[in-house]
């Protein structure tokens, strides 16, 4: 029997449930593929946190700084996980190291990536054009605290986002809502007219989607007090005439075809599961669900157990899900992982 | 369309005017048999609309459309509050637009809307910044304010002949100017129970009905000027403000409890713009006055008659009140209420408000039929044979309204006080007490 829990995945969710296993007072050992801790807000470029607006950075160090002041929580970087045998309240899980630790508990908290607008079927012209880019290449920008075209090296006199690239696409196989895009392009579109403020911003969409109170932290702020205006209709082809590109699309109010000029265009690109969740599930003998993701076992009431009891998931590794949403269940990971692995003790005592 | 293996695009022409099957086209017509591909979305319009004071609520809407559903010009045309966001987003300038001048504020959009667009303020701040800009104003409106400027009345009437209608009613009603003194209520006459012979009929009736409640009362005669709340919103600001410093200047030299008026806009200005300005006076729609005390009333003719009920939008939605006049009609023996589908918060403008009264050309050029014409021919549904009503612009529009829809024959357009005034004898019984 081992009293440890193993979280798998230095991002926001891996770091709290380490955090809160720790908390709870049995040891946690955080494994993590990188150099260092932060996951996707910090190797993305993230600049400021939706939707309260933090500093990434800042509130990821503040993150990391809790954990490491825990001497119940133990780090290893550079480290992945390679196989996982015995069952709940005494698994070994194998790493790339050639070592092997024993484990009461597994968490997989090994997060999604930004679907690559590469693989879109419309003619968003990604990889061609330099001004087009996607929601994280904005964030470097943001956090640099320098809104560019990257073409002319000048501010953008007309910016637009273009929403659901990636998402909700039966053709690309996404076939999910990555839920935050929404509200990141108009998290973006409210810092680019603050930081360019002669900049003119658009947001072509299918449906705003704005879960809960990001309708008045975001949504209605960006319409009425920063003049982002949100055109139904989303844009199908992005081209170049002349040096200036032109997005094309419907607009679906007026149902009249539109043609308008930008200086740039923002992917609002979606997510998918990691490369990282896609091999977990093999390597930990879980069940995914027919998208990648890990599929928690007993929704909705139980959204953090796996197939394999024991073994537990949290954060996007579970599907699409904004940073509220992962902490709320890196917490409920902790928890149930904790409570096994208290549970297992108690009975050979 | 495939010709041979080849696909050639449809050849579409744009000329100035056109003949199709008999009719003219314009070239507004026929360039709709094109696509017209939205080459820009310069937005400056909404942002210099935003700018004014009062209109920044435009900026909110989020082309949810629960608005245009319940706007009643989108129901005879194209207009709408979500489209009007829409044109100024695309960039059109609605204080050069006919849409300016096709809102009747009459308030049921700004009911349902989330975002709290209110078109309400958004209107007259338009209004106004257009007449400031020179732009061009209907000159059917143009004319009626130019009126109330010099007359201080919308009917261009002289303010001698304000009281004119007294001679008809059978009873004493005691002119302050002549009779000065306090009282314990100034009736309120406005313009169109003033001036308008269908507007006197009422006024005498409820002279009469005033008579047999034996209510203190008295009118300001030539000394009155309308309250231009209608002028107000149809862009007047100015006006309104002038009308409202010589109109508190005459009430603060007579002595008086209530207002009472049958002008649901000049209530509305009285019960919530005058206090804005720091006027505060206590104002009564006639309904209300009446309907407390009806029980009072010796009813001594019973109708017989189905009756409709038309909501002022200026008494309903705007402020709150729609029993009274409900509360009035069920008093009135034989008399049987149907409700139109559209009623009370729901209750379908007559076209009126908001200077409509005074657009009804403009209207008619870009809409499929007046609103008063709908709304009359909601009324002969019911199968009713009176359209009661309590406003005063509503007895002349929805009789006009009615001869065009053919149910004039059937359908009778009535005051409320006419109907109580009828139902207690009319002016014989006065004549014969």
């Amino acid at each position: 029997m081992s009293e440890s829990v193993v979280v798998i995945g230095g991002g926001p969710a891996g770091i709290e449930a380490a955090r809160g296993v720790a908390d709870l007072g049995l040891p946690s050992i955080l494994i993590e593929q990188r150099e260092r801790l932060g996951g996707t807000p910090i190797f993305a470029n993230y600049a400021a946190l939706t939707p309260y607006f933090e500093d990434a950075e800042q509130a990821m160090d503040a993150m990391i700084a809790e954990l490491n002041a825990r001497p119940l929580a133990e780090v290893r970087t550079n480290t992945t996980v390679t196989g996982l045998s015995g069952e709940a309240g005494a698994f070994t899980v194998e790493l790339s190291t050639g070592e092997s630790l024993e484990a009461g508990a597994v968490i997989v908290a090994t997060g999604f990536d930004h679907f690559d607008p590469g693989r879109e079927r419309q003619i968003y012209n990604y990889y061609q054009y330099p001004d087009v880019l996607t929601l994280q290449d904005l964030e470097a920008q943001l956090k640099a605290h320098e809104v560019l075209v990257p073409s002319t090296g000048k501010p953008p006199e007309r910016i637009c986002w273009v929403q659901c690239v990636g998402s909700r696409d039966r053709n690309i196989g996404n076939e999910w809502c990555s839920k935050v895009c929404c509200g990141i392009a108009s998290k973006q579109a409210i810092e680019v007219r603050e930081m360019v403020p002669g900049c003119r911003a658009y947001i072509f969409y299918i449906d705003m989607r704005m879960y809960g109170y990001w309708e008045t932290q975001l949504y209605w702020p960006a319409q009425e007090k920063h003049h982002v205006q949100y055109i139904k209709g989303i844009i199908t082809e992005v081209l170049e005439r002349g040096d200036r590109l032109v997005v094309r699309g419907e607009d679906t109010t007026m149902g009249r075809p539109l043609e308008v000029p930008m200086d740039m265009v923002i992917l609002s690109v979606g997510m998918e599961p990691s490369a990282g969740t896609k091999s977990m599930a093999g390597v930990l003998g879980i069940e995914p669900n027919r998208y990648g993701f890990i599929e928690a076992a007993k929704p909705p009431l139980d959204t953090v157990s796996t197939s394999r009891t024991g073994v537990f998931a949290c954060g996007a590794a579970l599907g699409p899900a904004d940073l509220e949403d992962t902490i709320s269940s890196a917490g409920a990971a902790a928890g149930k992982a904790v409570a096994l692995v208290r549970r297992g003790t108690l009975q050979t005592v | 369309m495939p010709v041979g293996g080849y696909k050639l695009l449809p050849i579409v022409h744009e000329v100035a005017s056109a003949t199709v099957d008999g009719v003219e086209l314009t070239a507004d017509w026929n360039r709709q048999f094109e696509t017209r591909v939205i080459e820009d979305y310069d937005s400056s319009p909404l942002f210099d609309l935003a700018a004014l004071s009062e209109a920044e609520s435009i900026e909110w809407c989020y082309g949810c459309g629960r608005c245009v559903p319940v706007c009643p010009v989108d129901l005879v045309g194209e207009y709408g509050p979500r489209k009007v966001h829409r044109k100024l987003q695309m960039g059109i300038d609605l204080l050069e637009d006919p849409d300016l001048w096709l809102c009747t504020t009459c308030g049921n959009c700004l009911r349902v809307c989330p975002k709290q667009v209110d078109m309400i303020k958004i209107m007259p701040a338009a209004r106004e910044a257009a007449m400031t800009a020179g732009k061009e104003v209907p000159a059917e409106l143009q004319g009626v304010l130019e009126a109330t400027f010099k007359y201080g009345n919308a009917l261009g009437q002289s303010p001698r002949r304000r009281s004119a209608w007294t001679k008809g009613a059978g009873v004493p009603v005691r002119d302050l100017t002549k009779e000065p003194g306090p009282v314990d209520y100034l009736f309120y006459v406005e313009d169109y129970w003033s001036y308008h012979p269908r507007g006197h009929q009422a006024a005498q009736a409820f002279a009469r009905i005033l008579h047999q409640l034996g209510i203190d009362y008295g009118i300001l005669g030539h000394e009155e000027r309308t309250l231009g709340d209608s002028q107000r919103l149809a862009g007047e600001k100015g006006l309104f403000e002038m009308l409202m410093e010589q109109v508190v200047e005459t009430l603060d030299r007579h002595e008086f409890g209530a207002i009472v008026t049958p002008d649901p806009h000049g209530f509305n200005a009285l019960a919530t713009v005058y206090p804005k300005y720091g006027h505060t006076f206590e104002v009564l729609h006639y309904t209300q006055l009446l309907a407390p005390r009806v029980s009072e009333l010796t009813f001594t003719t019973p109708l017989d008659v189905k009756v409709t009920f038309h909501d002022p939008c200026y008494l309903g939605r705007h402020n709150g009140e729609y029993d009274a006049p409900r509360r009035l009609l069920e008093a009135i023996p034989g008399l049987e209420l149907i409700e139109m589908m559209r009623c009370r918060e729901n209750g379908y403008c007559c076209g009126g408000g908001g200077g409509g009264m005074w657009l009804d050309g403009h209207t008619q050029s870009h809409t499929s039929e007046r609103l008063s014409v709908r709304r009359v021919k909601e009324a002969a549904e019911t199968g009713a044979d009176v359209l009661a009503v309590c406003c005063p612009y509503e007895v002349s529009r929805f009789e006009d309204g009615a001869k065009a829809a053919g149910v004039d024959d059937r359908l009778r357009v009535l005051d409320i006080a006419e109907l109580l005034d009828m139902a207690l004898g009319g002016p014989d019984r006065v004549a014969g007490a």
